[in-house]
């Protein structure tokens, strides 16, 4: 899975400015609130800031349960600026996986290729 | 729980009794129970008692039984749950307790029936009615026929078909409200092109929408302290220190929506989306709690409905409260209010505030000067330019030169024009 964070400063409607962008993948066996967040613990690292992330990122936990697993200030979005950062950070995280899985998979259908035109 | 006072009118026959299910992992929710409060009253309901517990869902009956039993006590026409409540619910509680029960989003539905005017709102309420219908119907039907065998006794193909009626209405209606949806983007477009800026007026149900519009149109529009007294769109002309603004008063929003009824107001919900500037009421007045919560409501609407147009959130009924604290509550919810303004619609204070913001966030006019032929396609262009934009000056010499101010789409299209002359 590809983690995408991004740092940006935000008013209530738009995003101002965009600070940093962080992309990171892991794969795990299970998809449990452990390896997300520690996966979204790793991305935002070294950023500044409070964290936002969409209710289903973190299972409906509570904001200040999450809060307290991150070790950081946390908050579900609210405002048009806050949806519009996250999807954002969709549309890197998306863009992420394509260019990480992609590779794998034409790997894949060459290592295929191969073993059929040995055949 | 909490008892009324027994002002129970004689004339209204509907009692309630509400009910609302706490998590008890969440912390307490008190304005939950006093929206609903609201919106009992608002569909006509005389409530009895209200009744809270906090406890995990039951599966059976969504709060426990003895609760139930305590509501049945007071011999309501109806039970009134907070909570959605599932056709299984629904099932176990008229079969246990022979009460007659409804959900909040039933409760809305009413309200909106009770309402609706125009044929559009009937259309929408239809569907979003027969959206929710559809899958409890599809549950029903499976319940019936479970462990039935074919033959005699069988719930047979009239159940089956009854879903089926069901999904071909909903997509009957949906091609309805689509064909709506394409006229008000015709009259939309039409609008702008006789040089109107839209202006949409949106916001938590009982904001004062309304009020502000009646106020600043003259409009005589119902306006009442009540949830959901606007169900169709209503628009009034309005002119702005020289600009001319179409402003139009919206269905109030509410908060847990669920998405499908969304979908269904979708195209009340676009004299909003497609408004060049939104005014986002709030009422200063709620606590800041809840006025937190109502911003963060309309926002999530405004995210659904895709709008588009800048906003400017215009606190009302600031006359209930000091500078002081209107101040106070202000910065309370800073991060949700993009260009606030403090009004108060009732007596007119902020006014001038709130006129200065539109034209500021408005589209600045556009001015230019272009010359136009003495014959007939130049004056019919004459004509245009007189109904569509404001015409600073005409000097009659060997063409006629035009002078004006207007909308950048109607200065770019009479700068395109083949009559012009340059």
């Amino acid at each position: 899975m590809v983690c995408a964070a991004v740092s940006t400063r935000i008013s209530p409607e738009f995003i101002e400015k965009i600070h940093k962008v962080m992309l990171k993948s892991c794969v795990a066996d299970v998809l449990d609130l452990n390896s997300v967040s520690n996966l979204i613990g790793d991305s935002i690292q070294c950023m500044q800031g409070i964290v936002i992330a969409e209710k289903g990122d973190f299972y409906n936990l509570e904001a200040w349960r999450v809060g307290s697993i991150l070790g950081r200030d946390f908050k579900y979005p609210e405002s048009l600026g806050e949806r519009t950062a996250i999807e954002l950070a969709h549309h890197i995280s998306f863009a992420g996986r394509k260019l990480v899985v992609e590779p794998m998979e034409s790997d894949e259908t060459n290592a295929r290729r191969n073993k059929f035109d040995h055949c | 729980m909490k008892q009324m006072p027994a002002e129970i009118n004689s004339t209204i026959a509907k009692t309630a009794v509400l009910l609302l299910r706490e998590n008890p992992n969440q912390a307490p929710e008190p304005y939950k129970i006093v929206e609903l409060k609201g919106l009992a009253k608002a569909a006509g309901y005389t409530l009895l008692a209200e009744i809270t517990q906090r406890r995990g869902r039951d599966h059976r009956f969504q709060l426990g039984r003895g609760k139930i039993q305590e509501a049945m006590t007071y011999k309501p026409d109806r039970l009134i749950f907070y909570n959605p409540l599932s056709p299984g619910q629904v099932f176990n509680i008229r079969n246990e307790f022979s009460a007659s029960i409804i959900d909040r989003f039933n409760l809305i539905l009413e309200i909106f029936a009770s309402r609706a005017s125009s044929r559009e709102a009937k259309l929408q309420v239809e569907l979003a009615r027969l959206t929710y219908d559809a899958p409890q119907v599809r549950n029903a039907i499976s319940l019936r026929k479970l462990g039935e065998q074919p033959g005699f006794g069988g719930s047979g193909a009239y159940e089956e078909s009854m879903y089926q009626d069901i999904r071909s209405r909903i997509a009957k209606i949906r091609s309805s409200l689509m064909d709506v949806e394409f006229i008000g983007e015709d009259r939309r477009q039409k609008r702008r092109e006789l040089g109107f800026d839209l202006v949409a007026l949106a916001g938590y149900t009982n904001a004062g929408k309304s009020t502000l519009l009646n106020r600043l149109t003259h409009a005589g529009v119902e306006a009442r302290d009540q949830l959901f007294t606007t169900l169709s769109p209503t628009t009034r002309a309005l002119d702005m220190k020289g600009r001319k603004i179409l402003l139009t008063d919206t269905v109030g929003f509410i908060d847990d929506l669920p998405h499908f009824m969304i979908k269904a107001f979708r195209s009340t919900l676009s004299e909003i989306s497609q408004a060049d500037l939104v005014l986002l009421m709030a009422d200063i007045s709620d606590p800041p709690e809840i006025l937190r919560l109502k911003l963060a409501a309309s926002h999530k609407v405004l995210w659904d409905c895709g709008c588009q147009g800048p906003i400017i959130t215009v606190f009302n009924k600031v006359d209930r409260l000091t500078r002081v604290e209107a101040m106070r509550r202000l910065k309370i919810v800073e991060d949700l209010a993009p260009s606030p303004v403090l009004i108060s619609a009732s007596t007119g204070w902020g006014f001038g505030d709130l006129i200065q913001m539109v034209r500021q966030k408005l589209q600045p006019l556009r001015e230019v000067q272009i010359k136009l032929p003495y014959t007939s396609e130049g004056m019919s262009e004459l004509s245009k330019l007189y109904d569509r934009a404001e015409l600073l000056n005409i000097s009659y010499e060997e063409q006629m030169v035009v002078r004006l101010r207007g909308r950048d789409d109607i200065v770019t299209r009479a700068l395109s024009s083949k009559v012009r002359q340059i």
